[in-house]
């Protein structure tokens, strides 16, 4: 321990944490009395993080590796597709607004079979700049929208609130601060969003893709489809129970080879041997909680 | 799909299923990738590495396992092969090729071909083959780029020029592409329409990440994870009628326990109906035929727009 560690911090900088924790918990709004529709014990909602090689490049990687996002576009988006329209599960696509640009078949016919697409950043990442900011949101909802047909409700993203709300977004998928949908502040205590929680124990990427979010070597995890077939059951069993909700993130590079398209595929069918489940896309349970619980100035 | 520079590797339009084609009407082709390259890092096989106690195993108990079981089960394997390696172990080499499996080239010392600047690269294509050739009394057909353990990309190496170089110097397919897991074409000139044939690989079936990975005696030992892919993968292409890939090391799945994992495996895998064990180039020769790059590479003009506020 270094001596700068041991310095307490000043009653001004003491206070700011305490005002910064108290404001902290009071983003978050939980839902009261939260009800699915009639019949309905959980709703599971499989999300498609549509990234293909956009991220890989954007971080300039080595050519293996922007091939292996590659994948993604070129085998995994149309496998893992064919897939949930087997087993009738709709599912959401978060997309890049250039990967929209540049995949428009793809996203054609996942639209013709009623799936969703929402806004994934124009290039995976928000920028400081908030007119670059707008222009990117802006430039990513046109296409988006221009390929559903309609306007685009969701994101998954750190853009700014007041600006997604501006632009019609009606929801974020982009937290795990609680297991169910909630509504959530801005940084100023204003522009409440639903939040659709998702959690990274959820999350393909961090059991199979290698070197995510620069994880050095010696820290890989590089499981096999069975270990979270175990995980993931485990985690919808638990919520299932409860009545609660999960968010499963999917990358079609990662979930679109062939051993686990075949586990996702058995997990669904596990889970239809259950009363209740319930598969929509992130929109349409979206919208069943914004028309039977609104935000209000009561649980503002 | 529309090109897009600096950013894919191939047209994105991947084989569906029901269009791929083997010969004889097989189900499956299954390709395993010998690893013969004991480097540990990308700068190519050391004094040290070629010290190491397991390397030693590699080539003595380790190979005679790999030998004997690709025999029991009529396997022929790609043993991807450093020129180092083949100058300096003939008698490996001659044992291999007497089983009926394929030599192709792993660098000069198993190098990343991005040590090579100021077009040393072309250079070391060039040297290394030269050297396979006089080790195997032929011009290797494939070329591998395998992952080190050291490595910080578990995909391979290629550099920007790598593909266009191999298609130069002749070689008729690269051993490590991850955009498919079918063959494909990997564009080396998009203006041109030309590119050349790459066999799947992907780590989760590379024997690398789950045997004392990244080091011996403090990396994770995980053979049960690696056995559990590879089952869940060989159902899974199989039923598809797809391909296959393994990639393993005589100095890691030669050993005790592991190697029985892999037997058993591969003689699961053996056991089933229509599977066409072949080397890297029977595959390749047999894809360039029956889907070759005139007929199967669609390349659109690109869409790219640049923006001002974007990543070009």
């Amino acid at each position: 321990m270094t001596q700068a560690d041991t310095i307490a911090p000043s009653p001004e900088a003491y206070q700011h944490l305490i005002d910064t924790a108290r404001f902290q918990r009071s983003r978050r709004i939980p839902i009261p009395d939260f009800a699915y529709p009639e019949g309905v014990k959980i709703a599971v909602n499989f999300t498609l993080d549509f990234d293909a090689m956009l991220l890989r490049r954007l971080l300039n990687e080595p050519w293996g590796q922007k091939a292996k996002g590659e994948f993604g576009g070129r085998v995994g988006v149309w496998r893992i597709m064919d897939m949930f329209d087997a087993e009738d599960v709709k599912v959401t696509l978060f997309t890049p607004g250039r990967i929209c640009e540049l995949y428009p078949d793809v996203l054609r016919h996942v639209v013709a079979n009623g799936h969703e697409l929402a806004d994934h950043m124009w290039e995976h990442e928000v920028y400081g700049d908030p007119v670059v900011e707008d222009a990117h949101l802006g430039r990513t909802l046109a296409a988006l929208s221009d390929i559903a047909g309609k306007p685009v409700t969701g994101t998954r993203s750190s853009h700014t609130p007041a600006l997604l709300r501006d632009k019609g977004v009606v929801y974020n998928s982009f937290t795990s601060a609680s297991y169910m949908p909630f509504y959530e502040l801005d940084s100023a205590g204003e522009n409440p969003i639903l939040q659709l929680p998702f959690h990274y124990a959820l999350d393909d990427a961090m059991y199979f893709s290698f070197g995510w979010l620069d994880t050095p070597n010696n820290a890989q995890r590089v499981m096999d489809v069975d270990e979270v077939f175990d995980i993931w059951w485990a985690a919808f069993e638990q919520q299932y129970k409860i009545g609660g909700y999960v968010n499963f993130l999917l990358h079609p590079f990662v979930s679109g080879h062939a051993m686990r398209v075949d586990m996702i595929q058995r997990l669904i069918q596990r889970m239809k041997t259950l009363p209740g489940v319930w598969f929509p896309t992130c929109d349409t349970l979206a919208q069943h909680i914004l028309s039977t619980h609104p935000m209000t100035p009561s649980a503002e | 799909m529309p090109w897009k520079d600096h950013y894919t590797t191939s047209d994105e339009i991947g084989i569906r299923d029901a269009d791929i084609q083997w010969p004889n009407g097989v189900q499956m082709a299954l390709g395993v990738t010998v690893n013969l390259n004991p480097a540990s890092t990308g700068k190519g096989i050391t004094a040290k590495d070629l010290a190491y106690p397991t390397w030693h195993f590699a080539l003595n108990e380790g190979l005679d396992h790999f030998l004997t079981l690709f025999a029991d089960l009529g396997i022929c394997a790609t043993f991807a092969t450093p020129a180092l390696v083949a100058d300096a172990y003939p008698d490996v080499i001659d044992r291999v090729l007497a089983g009926g499996h394929e030599i192709a080239a792993q660098a000069l010392i198993g190098e990343d071909p991005a040590i090579h600047t100021d077009g040393g690269e072309g250079a070391a294509i060039e040297r290394a083959t030269e050297i396979l050739t006089a080790a195997t009394g032929a011009r290797p057909k494939g070329w591998y780029a395998l992952s080190h353990p050291d490595d910080r990309a578990a995909t391979g190496c290629a550099t920007d020029a790598t593909i266009g170089l191999l298609r130069d110097q002749g070689y008729a397919y690269f051993g490590n592409g991850l955009a498919d897991d079918a063959p494909y074409y990997w564009v080396s000139d998009a203006d041109r329409s030309e590119g050349l044939l790459t066999l799947p690989y992907y780590y989760h079936f590379d024997d690398t990440f789950f045997l004392m990975f990244p080091r011996e005696g403090t990396g994770l030992e995980r053979p049960a994870a690696l056995l559990r892919n590879w089952r869940a993968e060989v159902a899974a292409q199989y039923r598809r009628g797809r391909y296959m890939n393994l990639c393993v090391s005589p100095a890691r799945s030669g050993w005790g326990h592991r190697f029985e994992n892999l037997a058993a495996m591969l003689r699961d895998t053996m056991a089933l109906p229509g599977v066409w064990a072949a080397t890297g180039a029977e595959i390749a020769d047999h894809w360039a035929k029956a889907h070759p790059i005139e007929q199967t590479l669609r390349l659109t003009p690109s869409i790219w727009q640049d923006y001002p506020d974007s990543l070009s």
